[in-house]
Parts: C-alpha cells; structure tokens; sequence
C-alpha cells in the first residue's frame, strides 16, 4: 500500500506565472515539529505545553536576478501560498486556532540569497497577517532571520497573539533542517504555542517596580 | 517513567533531484525524553529491573504516536537510544534493544524484522542519524534510508532520549538493482 498523500500541486509553479519570477519558486521540502513539554525544574506542568512549528524549502525566485530586482509584487503570492500551506500544518496539530496562544515566524535564506529575499516573504501581509487571521490573532508576529548552510539552526521567538508584549509568552523554539537551505533555497518557518513558558514567574510591565540606571552603579567593580 | 519532553517530528519530501516525488515521501520521528533509571547509582549491575520498569510503557506510547505521525502505511522503521553525558551507551541500549520496547511497533506496523538502530551518547540537542529498514525484509534496498533529527534541549545530562522513525516509503527516486542481482555477486 502507499499513501495517498499528494502534493503535486503545491511544487508546481503558479498557474499562469511561470514565466515569471513569481512561478519560479519550487517546493522541496515540508517539515513539521511539535515539542510537548510535560515538566520543567523537576515540577510536572499541570497541562504539557506545546509548541508546534511548518517550516517550508522552497526554490529562491530572486537568485540571479540582482538587488534591482523589485520585491514588492513578485513574492504576494508565494507569501500567501506559504502561509496557507505553514498554517494548515499547525493547525492540523493544535486542532484549531482556538488552541494558540502564542505565535513567531522566520526565514533561513540559502547563501546564494540576499537577507531581503526572506523578508520579502515572511514582512508582508500576504504571510503575516494571513498567518495573523489564521491563528485568531493580533499582535505584531515576533521573527528571526538569517542566512546560512544547510542545517543553520534558526531560533525563533514567539509572542502572544492578541497584544503581543505578556512576559510570560515570551519564548523561543529553534529550528533546522539538515539538509536545508541550499544555497539557493529559503527555508520558512512559521511557529505557535499552546501555552506560556513552563511556570513563568517573572512578573510583567505592570507589577515591575520602578527603576533607573542607578542600579547599575558599581556593576563593574 | 519521569517523562519532560515528547517530539514529534514529519519530514515531507516533494521533490528528489529535480523531480517531484508523487506521493510525497513521509517519514516521522517520536522522541520521549525520560530520566535515566539509573541516574546518581553508580555502577548497576543488573539493568532487568530498570529495563522493566520502564521499556514496555515507552514502547507503547512511541509506537502509538509515530504511527499517528505518519498517517500512512508504516513500510521502513528503525529506533534510537540517546544517552545524556552522566549516563552509560548500555542504558540506553537496554532500553531499546528488549522485546517489550520494539514488539509494540512491530504489531502495529504489522513488522517482522528486526528494528535497525543508533545507540549513542551525547550532549543535549546535538544530532543524530537514525537508520531505517522494511519491516519485513531488511535486504530490500529500496528502503534503506536514514533520517537526521535534532531536538533542543534534551537530553539532559541524567536523561536518556528515546526515539522511533517510521517511513511510508522507500528512499524518495529509489532506483538501485535489488539484493543479489550485482554483476558477478555470489550471495
């Protein structure tokens, strides 16, 4: 028997746009990560909590093509696709938006590429804020870049969905592929957790007393 | 079994040397990371009672989550047993290497083979290959692979990291002659 699982569809250039820049891009690779974490410190968590994370190796549209090259509409509809493809995933683990409270995203742009081939992606709304709206969310999505050899390990922070700055969302997930990025591909990853970290006690922005520089007198004595 | 952490992991290839891989080639990982049973009693002599007490309930949970991973057919498997540095390779060998541990997977994969496996020791989140055969034939060539994986944080120094892979398939444009069919063999 084999699967049925086909994804044809999704490595094929954009219907129409294969001439262009856009329907350069090709789809290698879909990974999908959960970490359940049952205790920290020795102390069981009351309920594990999970982070999940999609990452996507794709084909770098823009390589040969210069830093003339525009950004702005070429990658609309491969952000979009990515973030349709990334978010399904997650959801698929999660069970649901609903389940998500916190959410992060990031690119490891192949050595060939320019930094801004990823942000090309991942900073537009064709990626965020559909992964926004997915995701029932709000807040800006927190994000980390690089670019790298295949392995590179990217750590990926994570924010609460609705406002963004909780402290005790405030959390990472590292990610790599072994053999991803070429030099010539971009790896995307799109990232949410269940939970906050395991027995955040480290207060917030409204019980933090008031400071100033003072304290750090003498530091370095 | 004192459990911290459970990865899953699905690796979807789509594409192998320019071509697409239609149906997309699927291989799934389980990792549980549990306190080594063995953790601050110097040497043991007797690993049974600590094999016991702890490789059939793992044995369980990662056979039933790595099926569920992979949502296919199961048709190459294979196990790892990583150990945290304060531990010896043996504990995590004698975790894997029992009955009660690899005959779970094997009756949910419907396998008869043996599992092929890694046994090492290692700093936290380091890599580690994990090789997979068939299930039922181990000379099938097609089905050789190995999956690297890496999981931040685990394990511990006094953990041991546990894991199962399972593939859908064999290697994604597998394409070699089959055993005992090499000009000149004598098998």
């Amino acid at each position: 028997m084999k699967p049925t699982k086909s994804y044809a569809h999704l490595l094929t250039g954009l219907d129409g746009f294969n001439q262009t820049i856009e329907g350069q891009w090709g789809l290698r690779k879909i990974v999908v990560q959960q970490t359940e974490t049952h205790s920290e410190g020795g102390s069981k968590l009351p309920k594990p909590i999970t982070q999940v994370t999609a990452l996507a190796v794709i084909q770098n549209p823009w390589i040969g093509h210069g830093t003339d090259c525009e950004l702005i509409n070429s990658p609309q509809r491969i952000a979009a696709r990515l973030a349709k493809l990334l978010s399904e995933r997650i959801l698929a683990v999660t069970g649901g938006a609903g389940a998500i409270q916190a959410f992060g995203k990031g690119a490891i742009i192949g050595e060939s590429g320019e930094l801004e081939h990823g942000a090309a992606i991942i900073h537009t709304p064709y990626f965020a804020s559909n992964l926004r709206s997915v995701f029932e969310g709000d807040a800006v999505i927190s994000f980390a870049d690089t670019r790298g050899p295949a392995g590179e390990i990217l750590v990926v922070p994570l924010c609460e969905k609705r406002t963004g700055v909780v402290r005790d969302y405030y959390q990472t997930v590292r990610v790599s592929i072994p053999d991803a990025p070429r030099p010539e591909e971009i790896v995307l990853v799109a990232a949410a957790s269940t939970g906050q970290r395991p027995f955040p006690r480290v207060g917030d922005r409204t019980t933090d007393r008031l400071i100033d520089t003072s304290l750090m007198n003498g530091a370095t004595e | 079994m004192k459990l911290r952490k459970v990865f899953t992991l699905v690796e979807e290839t789509l594409e192998e040397g320019g071509e697409a891989v239609d149906p997309v080639a699927r291989i799934a990982v389980v990792a549980a990371v549990i306190e080594n049973p063995w953790a601050g009693k110097g040497f043991v002599e007797d690993l049974t009672p600590g094999i016991d007490s702890v490789a059939g309930e793992l044995g369980l949970l990662l056979s039933a989550r790595v099926a569920a991973a992979l949502d296919a057919p199961i048709e190459a498997y294979g196990k790892a047993g990583i150990v945290g540095l304060n531990g010896e390779i043996e504990h995590a060998s004698g975790l894997i290497h029992t009955l009660q541990f690899g005959n779970p997977f094997r009756d949910i994969a419907s396998a008869t083979t043996l599992l092929p496996a890694v046994e090492k020791r290692s700093g936290a989140g380091r890599g580690f290959d994990i090789p997979l055969k068939h299930i039922t034939d181990m000379k099938l060539r097609s089905h050789h692979q190995t999956i690297e994986v890496s999981f931040a944080d685990a394990p511990h120094a006094d953990e041991i990291l546990i894991a199962l892979a399972a593939a859908a398939q064999g290697r994604p444009k597998q394409r070699l002659r089959t055993f005992g069919t090499d000009p000149g063999a004598t098998v």
